[in-house]
């Protein structure tokens, strides 16, 4: 305990490893302290029905920002991501499947429309023009409107230069996609709806939003931005499931000289006169560092590891507005054997990348309705992967296990509560999927169903909200997580945040892990 | 050279085509600057949908636009309205929301009035309003700033000078700075949520909410809607509560005296002219073309209709292009707004406030009936999935209550009742305008039951103007009345569209001076004043080379 560390991170999430590892890599002696007793927060694997290990929450990774993967050097120390190819919807009597081939999408497509198929070309050749474009954002340090400090100025002065530069049209798809609904954006290039449904999916994920609301298209973005090994657009799941990209990091930060404690749950940040000056553990151990880093989200920071009177009355307010909303839930299945569409059949290709529930913008618009009225989505949005045909090691030989990413479940429900309601949720998205491959039901031989209630409980993710709160255009950039403090600093000195809470906000990116930790450094380089 | 013998020589400098009230502000200018103007309007009276009806004899109702007091009173002075007979009342009640199983909410002129009723249902919303009050009233500040102004075009201009010219004219320095902090928070948020944050009362909340989605297709829970509702009273003293103006006689007056005051400084209005095609050639306007044959010659050519209509329906598409086209056509008007008019034998009587004088006044301004913000957004649900709702947002007036003329006594009519119903979709999935206007009629009058039983006994006449017929009559494309949605992605410096926010169209001396242009719909004269002022700007440039 005489000990005083120079950096202590709350949360071993892969954003706390990212930070910790590039702080250690500074040279400041650093400790992570994670709650449970495995590494990686919603990025885990975890053996919940014996023989079969899950992607328990977070289940593929396409963000994961390529200068982290260099830096930390993430493939020495084990991370290898698999390609996930194409998206299948199954529809009644019918399928829609894109594949990475771009030119077997265009064949599929052109069997629905014509003109979306050429269409199709045309949009992704834009969006990837609009995704270099916006990539930059993803590093930048969010510019405080009220007094700029310059050095914030300059990348965004190059992005507004490199935006006057753009063609008329690319310039104004970039304005439709910040301000416009999925749906709304879709609408201009596509008639197929299945089509425009599963894409529009990307926007909703995580959010408490509709397809059909504003502010849902940029997401469409995020399936240009992927990058893996630097090629664009591919998604993947990383061998070993999402665990294996935290035990990665982690195992990069601790050969970088950072320690990392499980089990040592956070009770309080110590604050003297304004500033961090440590951590108390729930066992009672205190440890004493120089700089506090939070991954955990803002709710959980400010209001409950920190004394009240720490605090002043209108920021706490400004934390209480900060919104959370979880919408989303997850059914993990293990399995005997491989589903059989009815609109496919056989164990195809089509298996092996995501499968989507999503027939039709107003079928995911109801599911979303479901959600405003307090009630889970009686036929949910799904999007599914198999990871065992990418990676067979999560199972048994022959055996499968199932990732179902569901929404919409609210957190607050109108009637009953998720514990009563768990399985019959479960049962609902099970149904769901079971209309359009009947065999599943008796191939599961094991299940797990997420609420946003355990996702909140199992994660410490405030109303079981994946992203650390609503990824909605007011708590964006400068604003997040409260506007005046969004540039990983707090009202405390030398406590930071760096987690999902801060820009640019979700995902298994690493991004506000990586620009925290490079903000700290900052602050501590000697005044000239 | 044609039949109404206009010849070669131009008569005009310019030609507005649409003698809506952006129009004919257009023109006024215009011709005040000395600029030869000619208006065309296509009905057999100017207005387009601030106008006054006669629903029977010796009854009248405003024709759509119900309330004047978004005109800016800087226009109204600069143009001599008042020396045009025009006269305006402004009622204490700005916005009366009945409840039918619950304490009705009043919205005063005076937020400390407000706030005294407000005590009776919650204590902490009293207290709070005012500040709310005040809030919204320094971000109207800002955001009458940026309506006033001509955007500037972020793609063209290095951005830096645009960012620059944007701080002028937010004047965002000028607030405070937790009120700095709050306009680039709220502005995208939704209205449901800016409202979460301040009051506890889920009738005060939908009595404030409405005015975020109002005439679009957006819900209160979408990004976006607060812009919204602090743009509605933005430039107006109203704050919080919003305005409730009358022109006496009707919304025609404002009208007729616009037209008047533009006549009087020299423009020409002429009604009963549709025009069908803008002249194009190389690559500059050359006049109009009109629906009887005839042809007239103008450097200059301004219009006040929506903006598909104009780029769409009065320009070759060669000229156009096929990437404007394809932009044009997407633009996003979705129209959700229709009307109901009743003529009525008596003052109907709402469930709510204490009888007496006293409920009759609350009766002055608009009465809103959304009985919560959940209800306003499934109003939009059904608007999204293109049905009609169930249970329509109204916003009612009796503006007989303020301006008795309205009604001539022998008629046996006491009051007149304008409704503007929300939550019926232009574009539906099943059934259509046509056959659906009583059923829009009687559902109406169902929802006007539930908060003022025994209305439907009262009804003398009743007039139903469906979305179709605002396109048809008015003109109006998709029945749209703010010429295109006034969301997010149609906003400022891309309304309608990026590289055309400035009025100026893509052909040298075609100009858009609607509402479809910035800051946007609503009975303002804001977009006709705007345009005017980068017309006058580019005439005495060219005359100048």
């Amino acid at each position: 305990m005489a000990q005083t560390w120079d950096a202590i991170v709350i949360g071993g999430g892969h954003n706390g490893l990212v930070s910790a590892a590039y702080l250690a890599r500074a040279g400041m002696r650093t400790l992570v302290l994670e709650r449970r007793h495995v590494l990686g927060g919603a990025a885990v694997t975890e053996e919940i029905v014996p023989g079969f290990r899950f992607s328990v929450a977070s289940y593929v990774v396409s963000l994961l920002r390529p200068e982290i993967i260099r830096d930390l050097q993430l493939p020495r120390h084990g991370l290898e991501i698999l390609p996930l190819d194409g998206t299948f919807t199954p529809l009644d009597g019918d399928y829609l499947w894109r594949t990475n081939d771009h030119a077997q999408t265009v064949r599929e497509l052109r069997r629905w429309s014509a003109t979306d198929a050429e269409a199709y070309e045309e949009y992704g050749l834009l969006m990837v023009e609009m995704a270099r474009f916006i990539k930059p954002i993803l590093s930048m340090v969010p510019v405080d409107t009220i007094r700029p400090d310059p050095r914030d100025l300059v990348p965004l002065g190059g992005l507004a230069r490199t935006f006057s530069t753009l063609p008329r049209r690319q310039q104004s798809a970039f304005i439709q996609l910040m301000t416009m609904s999925a749906a709304d954006f879709l609408d201009q290039w596509f008639e197929t709806d299945p089509l425009k449904a599963t894409m529009a999916a990307s926007g909703i994920i995580g959010t408490f939003l509709g397809v059909r609301s504003p502010g849902t298209a940029y997401v469409l973005l995020h399936h240009y931005m992927g990058e893996i090994d630097g090629a664009f657009r591919a998604w993947g799941i990383p061998r070993g499931g999402t665990g294996g990209v935290s035990e990665s990091i982690a195992s990069a930060a601790r050969s970088l000289g950072a320690e990392i404690r499980t089990e040592a749950p956070v009770a309080r940040i110590s604050v003297r006169d304004g500033r961090a000056t440590g951590v108390v553990l729930e066992s009672g151990e205190e440890i004493s560092a120089n700089v506090v880093l939070s991954s955990v989200d803002a709710h959980q920071t400010f209001l409950r590891l920190l004394e009240p009177d720490t605090l002043e009355p209108d920021f706490q307010e400004e934390v209480r507005r900060y919104r959370f909303r979880g919408s989303s839930g997850k059914v993990n299945l293990a399995l005997d054997g491989l589903p059989d569409f009815t609109c496919l059949p056989g164990s195809g290709e089509h298996l092996r990348g995501a499968m989507s529930f999503s027939p039709g913008i107003d079928y995911m618009e109801q599911a979303y309705v479901d959600a405003k009225e307090g009630r889970f989505s009686r036929r949910p949005y799904i999007d599914v992967i198999i990871p065992t045909l990418v990676d067979p090691s999560m199972a048994p030989p022959g055996r499968h296990v199932m990732s179902c990413f569901v929404q919409y479940a609210p957190y607050e429900l109108a009637d009953g509560d998720w514990d009563e309601q768990r399985e019959a949720f479960g049962d609902a998205v099970v149904d769901t999927i079971v209309e359009r491959a009947p065999n599943l039901r008796d191939l599961i031989v094991g299940r797990q169903v997420l609420t946003p209630l355990d996702i909140e409980r199992t994660f410490a993710l405030t109303e079981g909200n994946i992203f650390q709160g609503e990824l909605s255009l007011e708590q964006l950039f400068f604003n997040r997580p409260v506007p005046g403090h969004a540039r990983f600093r707090t009202p405390i000195r030398d406590l930071w945040l760096c987690g999902s809470a801060v820009h640019p906000g979700g995902g298994i990116m690493g991004a506000p892990g990586r620009i925290a930790a490079l903000q700290v450094l900052r602050s501590r380089r000697p005044a000239a | 050279m044609t039949a109404s013998g206009v010849t070669a020589t131009s008569r005009y400098d310019a030609i507005v085509v649409g003698g809506g009230h952006n129009g004919l502000v257009c023109a006024a200018y215009l011709a005040r600057q000395g600029i030869r103007t000619l208006v065309l309007e296509r009905r057999d009276r100017v207005g387009g949908a601030v106008g006054t009806h006669e629903l029977m004899p010796g009854v009248r109702v405003p024709s759509l636009a119900h309330t004047v007091g978004r005109f800016r009173p800087s226009i109204a002075r600069e143009l001599g309205l008042r020396g045009h007979r025009l006269r305006l009342v402004q009622p204490d009640a700005r916005v009366f929301a009945p409840c039918s199983d619950g304490p009705a909410v009043t919205l005063w002129g005076d937020p400390r009035r407000t706030a005294d009723d407000l005590r009776a249902i919650s204590p902490r919303d009293a207290e709070r309003y005012v500040a709310f009050d005040a809030q919204t009233r320094a971000l109207d500040g800002v955001l009458a700033r940026i309506m006033s102004m001509t955007p500037p075009d972020p793609g063209r201009a290095s951005v830096a000078d645009a960012l620059g010219a944007l701080r002028i004219g937010l004047g965002y320095r000028a607030l405070r700075e937790p009120d700095a902090r709050a306009l680039l928070r709220v502005l995208p948020m939704p209205i449901a949520d800016h409202l979460d944050d301040w009051f506890e009362s889920p009738s005060l909340r939908a009595a404030l909410a409405w005015r975020g989605v109002r005439y679009s297709s957006l819900g209160p829970r979408d990004a976006g809607t607060t812009q919204m509702f602090l743009a509605e009273s933005a430039g107006t003293p109203d704050g919080a509560a919003g305005e409730a103006v009358f022109a006496r006689g009707g919304p025609g007056a404002l009208a007729e005296a616009l037209a008047s005051a533009a006549r009087g400084f020299g423009a020409e209005i002429q009604i009963d002219a549709q025009v069908v095609t803008v002249r194009v050639s190389d690559d500059r306007v050359r006049g109009v073309a009109l629906a009887n044959g005839d042809e007239l010659d103008a450097g200059v050519v301004i219009s006040a209709l929506d903006p598909k209509r104009t780029l769409l329906g009065l320009i070759d598409p060669a000229v156009l292009g096929p990437q404007l086209g394809w932009q044009a056509g997407n633009l996003r008007l979705k129209g959700s707004v229709s009307k109901v008019d009743l003529a009525l034998d008596e003052l109907p009587a709402f469930a709510g406030p204490a009888d007496g004088g006293d409920a009759r006044r609350r009766l002055r301004g608009r009465i809103v009936i959304a009985p919560s913000v959940a209800a306003i957004d499934r109003a939009a649900d059904a608007i999204k999935a293109g049905r009609l709702a169930e249970h329509p947002v109204l916003e009612a007036t009796i503006p007989s209550l303020v301006d008795p003329s309205l009604v001539d006594g022998d008629s046996g009519v006491k009051h007149v009742m304008s409704i503007l119903v929300q939550g019926t979709p232009y574009h539906r999935r099943e059934g259509d305008w046509e056959t659906d206007r009583d059923a829009l009629g009687e559902r109406v009058l169902a929802e006007l039951e539930s908060v003022a039983p025994g209305i439907g006994a009262h009804v003398l006449a009743r007039r139903v103007v469906t979305p179709l017929d605002l396109e048809r009559d008015h003109g109006l494309t998709e029945g749209h009345p703010l010429h295109g949605e006034p969301a997010l992605d149609q906003w400022f410096a891309w309304r309608p569209m990026l590289g055309f926010a400035s009025y100026r169209l893509p052909i040298d001396g075609l100009y858009l001076c609607g509402a479809g242009a910035h800051p946007g719909g609503g009975v303002t004269g804001w977009p006709g004043r705007n345009a005017a002022r980068e017309i006058v700007r580019d005439i005495k440039n060219r005359a100048r080379r």
